[in-house]
């Protein structure tokens, strides 16, 4: 089992829902909204294998169908290097 | 992802730009408090407010920490030297998270300045601010620096009086009443609380006088030159009265000033001073000398 967390030097804020994000000290901002904030907490709370089932599970989605845009998604966060795989024993934290 | 263009409120970029701040300060070593705006405690300021990052940077680490913020993207806006009149703050501007003030002391506390860091510094504790942690003074130690800040806002209801010192229980005001004892801040602090009177004596009684209640540029100076604690101060005071603040005349301009744009700067102030003087001489007032 693996997750995913902020990586570190990357600042978060929550408000109202939204979820922003930054790489720190340089920037910019990204901003998380609805489904992309809902991703990202539960990127940062659970399995990264079951994201996709999580997410669904929330919005009433079928799975198999978000899998792809979830996965997808996910994988540009870590591409950005604001989430970063977990160690094996680590706690989540977001 | 798709890149989009979105609007972020100010509360988010300040408090990123606090959270980014510190982040090069760790890394260079550097020891600093994050003061005013977001970083006060919500006790003493109940709602949001400011417009930029205010930190107290230790006045060794200063040199450093300015090296440190250039490589990082941040662009000197105004200098020490003529971002203010007590040459207290230096301004620096960034692409994504605006206006960072630095500060090697703060105005009205008279000890040392590497003193008064180091008292404040030693009560510090850490807040996180878009969960970086963030060092801030004391409880006590954000009030007394309010308070003071509000003395030079020439605004005698200023909210934060209120807050940090008339609505404050009498446990913290005592508090309060020690820091200003350790800092020797008491003529600053009378200015914004009330019985600067009782401090005509001192010789920065003018100059807080004029820089609570307002006063004219000529007063504002002398008054200056009255509160340098030593003959060098008040010289270095006087040598500074006729330069042409090159920063400001900059941003008047929108583009840094030709030589004879300083030169016409330079004698435009002194003849302000003189119509100040005729002024409050024929209103029986007088620049006060």
């Amino acid at each position: 089992m693996t997750g995913l967390r902020p990586t570190p030097g990357v600042g978060t804020l929550e408000g109202d829902g939204i979820i922003y994000a930054a790489r720190l000290p340089d920037g910019p901002i990204v901003v998380l909204d609805g489904i992309a904030a809902l991703i990202w907490n539960e990127a940062c709370s659970g399995d990264q294998a079951t994201i996709a089932e999580r997410v669904a599970e929330v919005t009433d989605a079928a799975a198999d169908d978000i899998r792809a845009h979830v996965d997808d998604f996910v994988a540009n966060l870590v591409e950005r290097r604001l989430l970063a795989p977990l160690g094996l024993s680590s706690e989540w934290v977001c | 992802m798709n890149e989009s263009q979105v609007s972020v409120p100010l509360w988010v970029r300040l408090r990123f730009g606090h959270a980014a701040v510190q982040y090069i300060a760790d890394e260079v070593g550097v020891d600093l408090l994050h003061i005013k705006g977001a970083a006060v405690d919500p006790s003493l300021r109940p709602s949001e407010s400011g417009s930029d990052i205010d930190v107290l940077v230790r006045p060794g680490h200063v040199d450093r920490f300015d090296r440190a913020l250039r490589e990082r993207g941040w662009t000197l806006y105004s200098t020490f030297t003529y971002g203010s009149p007590f040459g207290h703050a230096q301004t620096y501007l960034h692409d994504a998270w605006g206006y960072l003030d630095i500060h090697r002391f703060f105005p009205g506390i008279r000890i040392p300045p590497a003193r008064a860091f180091d008292r404040l510094w030693s009560d510090r504790h850490t807040i996180e601010i878009a969960t970086i942690g963030c060092p801030v003074p004391s409880v006590p130690a954000q009030a007394l620096l309010l308070i003071l800040n509000a003395a030079r806002s020439r605004t005698p209801q200023h909210p934060d009086i209120g807050t940090a010192w008339r609505d404050a229980p009498d446990e913290r005001r005592i508090e309060i009443e020690a820091l200003v004892a350790d800092l020797d801040a008491p003529v600053a602090f009378a200015a914004a609380v009330g019985g600067l009177e009782q401090f005509r004596r001192e010789r920065d009684y003018r100059l807080w006088k004029v820089t609570s209640r307002g006063g004219s540029r000529s007063e504002e100076w002398w008054a200056r030159v009255r509160a340098a604690p030593t003959l060098a101060a008040k010289l270095r005071v006087i040598a500074r009265a006729p330069l042409v603040n090159v920063d400001h005349l900059a941003h008047r301009l929108g583009r840094r000033p030709t030589a004879g744009e300083i030169v016409v700067e330079f004698f435009r102030r002194p003849a302000q001073a003189i119509r100040e003087t005729w002024r409050g001489r024929r209103s029986g007032v007088g620049a006060n000398r």
